[in-house]
C-alpha cells in the first residue's frame, strides 16, 4: 500500500435527530467508521459530549477534538492517529482490545503455506474458553480468516509491523457455537 | 467488514466462461470464422465476440467480483448485483452474436438484434464497471494491483462504448458519416482497448497479489511494477489519442500507435522482470502447477509482442496480424486464465467446502483436490496445440489449423472435466471428504442455505 496520504474530507455523520428523538446512535456511528477510507476523518455532531465515545474511537486508533457549537450541541473530529505500524484493524464486534487479557497463546506461523495459518488459528481460536485471547504471528495479512473468525463469534485485532513483512493478530474467543 | 469472503456466484461466471470457451473453439474447429472467410467477415466477428466476451470477459468479471476484495482487503460495494450482471452480459452476448449471424446472411434473422446485443453488453459492463468503481472508490488509497484494476475497468468502458457504437453502425440502426468513419478506421482501437487495455492490465495487475500470494514470495512496490502501470496507461492514453485524429481524418494515428506499440514492449519485459523477481524470492521450493502454467502463458506474451513489432512476420501472420492474435489470445489470455481457474476453482471450492469446519476437523489440503500430474500433461498438448495452430496459421494451412484447434479443444475439455472433479471432491481421499458439518458444494450455483 503506498504511504501517499491523500487529503480526503471528513465524513460527517449528525446523530442529533437521533438523539433528540431517543433513539441510540452507536450502530450508526460505528457503521460509519467502518465506512471510512483510509486516513479519513470521521466529524460527529451530538446533543452531548459523547465521552464514552472517545475510548472505543481511541480504541480504533483515532484522536478526538471536542468544541461546543452553541445550543449545547458539540462537533466531534475524529482523526486517525498516524504511526509507523501499518493501520489497525479491528473486527467489528471488537470492543477496547487494550482491555483484552493478555494472551494466554502465542503461534508464529510464519513458516507455514496458506492456507495453514488459518487453519491453527481457527482451530486454536474454537478451543480457547470465552474472553481468553491468543496472538499470533503470519507473513500475510489473512484475508478469509477474518470473515470466518466473526462467523464463529471470535473477535480480532491485528496488523502489519512496521517493517511491513509480519501481520500481527490477536484474537478474542466468543462465546462457544454449534458447529 | 474488513477481509474478504467467498463470492457467491464467480463460479458460475465461471463455467458460464468454460462453456463459451469450448464452443468457440468447436466453431473454430468446425471451420466457421477466420481463415475460411476473411477477419472482417460476420462469422469471424462473431467467433471473436463469443472468445473475448464470452470466455475471457466472464472470467475476468468473476475473477474479479472474488479477487478485488482480496487486493484492497474489503468487500465488494454492490456485490448483489453480480447474478444481474451475469445475465445481462450472457443475454446482450446471445443476441449480439445472433446478430452477426443476421448479418452474414446464413439465418433470416432480424438484424436488429446486432444493436440490441450491444446495448444490452453496454448496459452489464457498465454495472459491473460501477460496482467495480464504487469498491476501489471507497478503498483509496490504492494499492498497486488495484490501480491496474481500475486503469483495466476504464479501458473496459472504453471497450465497450466503441462496440455498441459499432453495432449501431453495421447494422444500419444509426446512420451517420461519423459513425461509418469510426467503423471503418476503430476496429483496432476496440481491439486494443480490449484485449490490450481490459483483458491484459487486469490480469497482469492481479497477478501482481497472486504470484507473490502462491509462491511466498515477499511482496513490495518495485520501482519496474509502478513503471509498468504508468506503461500502460500511457499506452492506452495514446490509443484514446488516436480516436479524434482517425474520425476527422489527420494524420498521426500512426506515430501514436506505434508510440503504443513501443510501450507496451516497455511494459511487458518489465512485467517479465518483475514475475521472474517473484519467482527468485520464492519461499516455496516447488512452484504448483497454476504458477508454471502462467510463466509459459507469460513467455508467449513477451513472444507476441516482440513478433508483433517486427514488420516482416506481422506481414507473415496473415490479414490483421491474425496468426500472432490468435498466439495473443489463446497463448497469453486463455493460457494464463486456465493456469489460474486450476488454482481457483480448487481453492474457493476447499473453502466453500471445509470453511465452517477448519480447526474442528481434519479436513484435506487444497492440493489434495487436485491431481497435478494428469493436469500437466493437459497443460503441455493445450500450450503445443496453441503453437502449432499459430504456426499454421503462418503457413496459410485452414485443414492444419483445424486439426491443431481439434486438440487443443480436446486438452480445454480435459481440463474443465478437471476443474468439475475439483467442484466435486472427487480427488479428496474417501476419509477426509466429507466431514460432519463440511459444506458438498454446488457444481456453479451458490449455496444458499444460511450457514449457522
Amino acid at each position: 500500500m503506498s504511504d501517499i496520504r491523500e487529503e480526503i474530507a471528513p465524513k460527517e455523520v449528525d446523530v442529533r435527530p437521533i438523539l433528540r428523538s431517543g433513539g441510540e446512535p452507536f450502530q450508526l456511528i460505528m457503521e460509519a467508521v467502518n465506512g471510512l477510507a483510509p486516513g479519513q476523518s470521521l466529524k460527529l455532531l451530538a446533543t452531548f459530549r459523547p465521552q464514552p465515545l472517545f475510548r472505543v474511537m481511541a480504541s480504533r486508533g483515532f484522536d478526538h477534538e471536542a468544541r461546543e457549537i452553541g445550543g449545547g450541541d458539540w462537533e466531534v473530529l475524529f482523526t486517525p492517529q498516524a504511526g509507523a505500524a501499518g493501520r489497525v484493524e479491528v473486527s467489528a464486534a471488537a470492543e477496547n482490545p487494550e482491555a483484552w487479557p493478555d494472551p494466554s497463546e502465542h503461534l508464529d506461523l510464519t513458516d507455514l503455506d496458506p492456507p495453514e495459518p488459518m487453519v491453527r488459528i481457527l482451530s486454536a481460536a474454537d478451543a480457547l474458553a470465552p474472553g481468553q485471547v491468543l496472538f499470533a504471528l503470519l507473513t500475510r495479512e489473512p484475508i478469509f480468516l477474518f470473515p470466518e473468525l466473526e462467523k464463529r463469534g471470535h473477535q480480532w485485532v491485528g496488523n502489519f509491523d512496521s517493517t511491513g513483512t509480519a501481520y500481527r493478530i490477536l484474537v478474542r474467543a466468543g462465546r462457544p457455537r454449534e458447529i | 467488514m474488513h477481509g474478504a469472503s467467498l463470492s457467491r456466484w464467480t463460479m458460475s461466471y465461471f463455467a458460464a466462461a468454460c462453456l463459451f470457451l469450448i464452443l468457440g473453439q468447436g466453431m473454430m474447429a468446425a471451420g466457421y470464422g477466420y481463415p475460411t472467410v476473411s477477419t472482417a467477415a460476420p462469422e469471424t466477428l462473431a467467433l471473436v465476440h463469443v472468445v473475448a466476451i464470452g470466455w475471457l470477459s466472464l472470467l475476468m468479471a468473476g475473477a474479479l467480483l472474488q479477487f478485488v476484495p482480496v487486493l484492497i482487503s474489503r468487500q465488494l460495494v454492490g456485490g448483489r448485483f453480480a447474478p444481474v450482471v451475469l445475465a445481462l452480459l450472457v443475454g446482450g452476448l446471445l443476441l449480439l452474436v445472433s446478430g452477426f449471424v443476421a448479418l452474414s446472411g446464413t439465418a433470416n434473422l432480424p438484424l436488429g438484434l446486432l444493436p440490441l446485443g450491444g446495448v444490452v453488453l453496454l448496459s452489464g459492463f457498465a454495472l459491473l464497471a460501477g460496482v467495480l468503481a464504487a469498491t476501489l472508490l471507497a478503498a483509496r488509497p490504492l494499492g498497486l494491483p488495484a490501480r491496474f484494476v481500475a486503469l483495466g475497468v476504464t479501458a473496459l468502458v472504453a471497450t465497450a462504448l466503441l462496440g455498441t457504437a459499432f453495432s449501431l453502425g453495421l447494422s444500419g440502426a444509426v446512420e451517420s458519416p461519423l459513425l461509418d468513419t469510426l467503423v471503418g478506421e476503430g476496429i483496432g482501437l476496440h481491439a486494443a482497448f480490449g484485449l490490450g487495455g481490459w483483458l491484459s492490465l487486469t490480469a497482469i495487475g492481479v497477478s501482481y497479489r497472486l504470484f507473490p500470494m502462491f509462491l511466498l514470495a515477499p511482496e513490495t512496490e518495485k520501482a519496474t511494477s509502478r513503471a509498468v502501470w504508468w506503461s500502460g496507461a500511457f499506452a492506452l492514453g495514446l490509443v484514446a489519442a488516436c480516436l479524434p485524429l482517425l474520425l476527422l481524418a489527420v494524420a498521426g494515428a500512426d506515430i501514436l500507435l506505434s508510440l503504443a506499440a513501443l510501450l507496451t514492449l516497455a511494459l511487458v519485459l518489465l512485467y517479465g522482470h518483475d514475475a521472474i523477481g517473484f519467482y527468485r524470492a520464492r519461499k516455496r521450493k516447488q512452484a504448483e502447477l497454476n504458477i508454471r502454467a502462467s510463466l509459459a502463458a507469460l513467455a508467449i506474451l513477451a513472444a507476441a509482442t516482440l513478433l508483433f513489432l517486427l514488420p516482416p512476420v506481422r506481414a507473415a501472420a496473415g490479414e490483421n496480424a491474425a496468426a500472432l492474435v490468435y498466439l495473443f489470445v489463446f497463448g497469453w489470455l486463455t493460457g494464463l486464465g486456465l493456469s489460474q481457474l486450476y488454482k481457483i476453482v480448487a481453492f474457493m471450492t476447499w473453502l466453500e467446502s471445509y470453511g465452517p469446519v477448519l480447526g474442528r476437523a481434519p479436513v484435506p489440503r487444497v492440493q489434495d483436490l487436485v491431481a497435478e500430474r494428469r493436469a500437466f500433461v493437459l497443460f503441455c498438448l493445450y500450450y503445443a496445440a496453441v503453437g502449432a495452430a499459430t504456426l499454421s496459421l503462418f503457413g496459410g494451412s485452414a485443414g492444419l489449423f483445424r486439426a491443431c484447434v481439434c486438440v487443443q479443444l480436446a486438452a480445454t475439455v480435459a481440463l474443465v472435466n478437471e476443474f468439475v472433479r475439483a467442484r466435486r471432491l472427487s480427488y479428496v481421499p474417501a476419509a477426509l471428504r466429507a466431514p460432519a458439518g463440511a459444506v458438498h458444494p454446488r457444481l456453479f450455483l451458490p449455496t444458499f442455505a444460511p450457514r449457522r
